[in-house]
């Protein structure tokens, strides 16, 4: 009889592609991002019987330790990071499918006897060569790994198995060093064998953009240039630069934040309906939007953004120096710690429509939000009182406090007519009292199943950097338009004014 | 004393007296209602059993909750009605999100007349997930079981399986009914299903899956439908056939798969063993553990085991994730029909 190629008991278990058995090699296992993020996730992932059971974890990098040494360390991470608490005997269980691989990035005896241990690790484990290389380093490192990688052969793989790479962000530091970052990558690995993480699409609020707008059919009939007056779309954090410095500094605001994250935001809130739901169809479409984007270039850049930096001030009522004050900033330095731009896209749907992005260190508040505010309504009704009416805004809150809120007018109660805007408002933290998984977990199931819809591809990043290199080149001729603002406050001046020009104001969340 | 579910009020003032008491709560109660969740049940005492239910998981699940202990063969009609909230801290500023809950008990005609009751005290256009915690009789009244949306039951407890998985399949075939059944039973063996399944991901051990010879499931007194399911599913799945004995099934190549059940103190489903020509598969669950353990091992495949976190064997947590779950249960049915001649 014929031997299945797909588990047949799989069917029903779980609404998503179903995760393969692989070997997952960590490559930069000692760092912060795989003691914070990526353990604690696999571990729940595993506690939950969602990770196949003969997935195996090798840790590479450099230091001196043990398999076991190295299982305590990620234990005692595991239990400081974890969302649910450590269960010792789950752990244990987790733990023996983690081991340790010390080498140095460029020693190619490192990557052979890496081949070794995972072909000892298929036979344990009865897998058959599926693999997937998790890059939890700095860029620099990049070549060095994957140049390893592709002479030794461990970027193809077996017959029926796939070989996979995920990279972390930063992908590239501009379009130039993006394309070649891409290109090395793309050397040793098919593009679609490449997950290129940001862990906002992970996020359950960001998925659920597309659902709120095409599984619901209120609001997508109203999504255009005949009914939006114009998008917000924030990211503001308390936080300063503390301990970032050295990246932070040659980094800024637009590259750390605009590049990556609020695009992805902005593609998903103007995207047109996908075809299907396919990693492909769903990147076509969010890559036609950056298309879209009407370039920057000359003073329109100076125009449509301001960039400013943090002064000395207070967060919630304690002094914080400013940002050239920091430890590690140079007290001249220009980066930008705040940007704020008003974008066109120029597609059919959109157009006149300005889209507002911000984002912001050292705001009062935390908090990452999409605010779609729709047109007024023609003022022919209840115009008596002299006053407009407040528009209709709909909010999808992205982080903290999860959900989704409509400003509507409605009349006060009472003989006269008052008009006044009330809030209706969905939190998935009322209604869904149950944690949410971290989106690290979603997103290694997802590279583990091959679905590579929530990861960025290549075109996206690039057209990405295109149109931010429009402006960090235009920001290099001139230094004077750099503003400031007082730590705790809602941002500069001249960002308020590029939004009153289009008369609208910034929205405090 | 007996057990009071919240404050008495007439039945005709339920809405505006559920209405009064928010205004008495103060502004940093927020409602919220995914559902609305109606219990039926027909023993006394269950408006006590069900309020504690509804409390464990209005916290995780909001909703509206309407209890109903009827009792269908009084004489007369009489009804009885509590309003109730179940209310929880949430986020840092010291606010509380409220489930409502009303309760009912009634006799007679107005038990048995339970769509008038119900309908009129939904939430509007929220889903009705209709818990039907009796046994379910014949003639099925169209009236009512049209109108819900998910029919939650638990097959656990049926005395005449193969009767009452008749009734529950005509519900579901009811002319414009979009009822979607949920035995709690199946959702009670999801976490078995996944833990077997999972020994199953690995090329080494795939091809054992078509080479079963043996199934053998540990099940504690009373469970034994929760262990008929499991049988039935990966019968549909692999394709076996029941033979007529009730021991064993065949295979689609005609090789038999003997079936064992053995009933045993401990978790609903302790154990199950799955041999094969070359290896043999175990999900085990020892008394008061909070984990499955699972292993694979033998000739044809390496040794390999973990172990997952198994959920608390309470009617709570069980409902919790069949709520949480949503959509259908396709696999359900098909579950039921090939064991059919067992049950
Ligand atoms: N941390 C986060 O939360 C976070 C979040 C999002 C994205 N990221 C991205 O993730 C990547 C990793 O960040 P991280 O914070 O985890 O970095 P990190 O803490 O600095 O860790 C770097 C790791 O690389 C290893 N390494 C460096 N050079 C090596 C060499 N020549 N040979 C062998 N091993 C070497 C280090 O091993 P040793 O122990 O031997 O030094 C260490 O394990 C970065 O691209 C970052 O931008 C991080």
């Amino acid at each position: 009889m014929s031997s299945p190629s797909v588990n047949p008991l799989r069917e029903g278990i779980a609404n998503r592609l179903a995760p393969e058995p692989c070997t997952l090699v960590i490559f930069g296992a000692t760092g912060d991002l795989t003691h914070r993020k990526l353990i604690p996730a696999l571990y729940n992932l595993a506690a939950e019987g969602a990770l196949p059971p003969s997935v195996s974890i090798i840790g590479f990098a450099r230091r001196e330790k043990t398999s076991e040494q190295f299982r305590t360390e990620l234990e005692e991470a595991a239990r400081k990071f974890s969302r649910t608490p450590l269960d010792e005997e789950l752990w244990k269980s987790f733990a023996s499918s983690v081991h340790y691989h010390r080498s140095p990035f460029d020693d190619a005896e490192g990557y052979r006897t890496l081949a070794a241990e995972m072909d000892r690790l298929d036979k344990e484990r009865g897998t058959a060569g599926n693999r997937l290389y998790y890059l939890a380093v700095a860029p620099d490192q990049f070549p060095v790994i994957l140049d390893h990688l592709k002479a030794s052969g461990l970027n193809r793989a077996a017959e029926g198995s796939w070989a996979r790479v995920i990279v972390e962000k930063p992908f590239g530091k501009d379009l130039k060093t993006a394309r070649a970052l891409n290109g090395l990558v793309n050397e040793v690995f098919e593009e679609r064998d490449t997950y290129r993480i940001d862990h906002y699409l992970g996020k359950e609020t960001a998925q659920n953009i597309m659902v709120m707008r095409f599984a619901n059919s209120i609001f997508e009939s109203l999504w255009d240039s005949g009914h939006v007056s114009h998008v917000q779309i924030t990211a503001a954090e308390p936080l300063g630069v503390e301990g970032r410095a050295g990246y932070y500094d040659t980094s800024g605001a637009m590259r750390d934040m605009v590049q990556n994250h609020l695009l992805q935001l902005l593609t998903l809130t103007a995207m047109e309906p996908p075809t299907s739901l396919g990693a492909d169809a769903v990147r076509d479409e969010k890559v036609k939007v950056l298309r879209s984007l009407r370039p920057l270039r000359g003073d329109d850049v100076f125009r449509h953004v301001v960039r400013a930096q943090y002064a000395p001030g207070l967060i919630n009522g304690q002094p914080v120096p400013g940002y050239r004050e920091a430890d590690g900033v140079p007290k001249d330095s220009v980066t930008e710690t705040y940007v704020a731009l008003q974008v066109n896209i120029d597609n059919w749907r959109w157009a006149g429509v300005p889209f507002f992005i911000r984002t912001a260190k050292r705001m009062p508040k935390g908090g990452t939000e999409i605010a779609v505010t729709f047109k007024s309504v023609p003022r022919v009704l209840f115009n008596s009182t002299g006053e407009g009416l407040d528009e209709n805004v709909l909010v999808i809150r992205i982080q903290p406090d999860e959900g989704v809120s409509l400003r509507m007018s409605a009349k006060l109660p009472g003989s006269s007519l008052r008009i006044e805007p009330v809030k209706m408002d969905f939190h998935y933290g009322t209604s869904f009292g149950k944690a949410t998984p971290e989106a690290y977990e979603r997103l290694l199931l997802d590279a583990m199943a091959g679905d590579a819809t929530l990861f960025a591809r290549r075109d996206e990043v690039e057209e990405a950097w295109t149109f931010v290199d429009g402006i960090e080149e235009e920001w290099k001729t001139r230094k004077d338009d750099l503003a400031f603002y007082e730590a705790g406050s809602w941002g500069p001046a001249e960002a308020a004014e590029l939004a009153a020009r289009h008369g609208v104001t910034w929205r405090r969340l | 004393m007996s057990f009071v579910p919240g404050i008495a009020v007439p039945i005709g003032g339920i809405e505006k007296e559920l209405g009064r008491l928010w205004e008495e709560s103060g502004d940093d109660k927020t409602r919220a209602s995914l559902i609305n969740l109606a219990v039926y049940n027909e023993k006394e005492g269950s408006l006590q059993t069900n309020s504690a239910i509804v409390q464990g998981i209005a916290g995780e699940h909001a909703m509206r909750a309407i209890l109903i202990e009827a009792d269908p063969e009084a004489e007369g009609s009489s009804a009885d009605s509590w309003i109730n909230m179940h209310c929880y801290p949430r986020g840092s500023k010291g606010g509380a999100v409220c489930s409502e809950q009303i309760s009912f008990r009634l006799g007679g005609l107005a038990a048995r007349s339970l769509q008038s009751v119900v309908f009129s005290h939904l939430d509007s256009d929220l889903p009705l997930a209709l818990w039907w915690q009796a046994d379910f009789r014949t003639p099925v009244d169209g009236k009512l079981w049209r109108w819900v949306d998910r029919l939650l039951f638990d097959s656990r407890h049926w005395k005449d399986p193969a009767a009452q998985f008749a009734i529950v399949s005509e519900i579901a075939a009811l002319p414009e009914a979009r009822t979607v059944l949920c035995d709690l039973n199946w959702a009670r063996g999801l976490p078995v299903r996944q833990a077997l399944a999972g020994l199953f991901d690995s090329p080494s051990a795939l091809p054992e899956i078509r080479r079963i010879r043996s199934l053998e499931i540990t099940h504690a007194p009373g469970f034994r439908t929760t262990a008929l399911l499991l049988a039935g599913w990966l019968a549909d799945r692999l394709g076996w056939k029941l033979e007529k004995s009730g021991n064993s099934f065949l295979d689609p190549s005609g090789a038999p798969v003997a079936l064992v059940l053995r009933e045993s103190p401990g978790a609903s489903i302790a154990r199950l063993h799955v041999v094969s020509e070359g290896a043999s598969f175990e999900v085990r669950r020892d008394p008061d553990s909070e984990q499955y353990v699972t292993s694979a091992s033998g000739k044809a495949i390496p040794s390999s085991g973990r172990m997952v976190r198994a959920p608390r064997e309470e009617t709570r947590e069980i409902l919790l994730a069949e709520l949480a779950r949503g959509g259908r249960h396709p696999l359900y049915a098909k579950a039921i029909i090939s064991l059919r001649d067992l049950w």
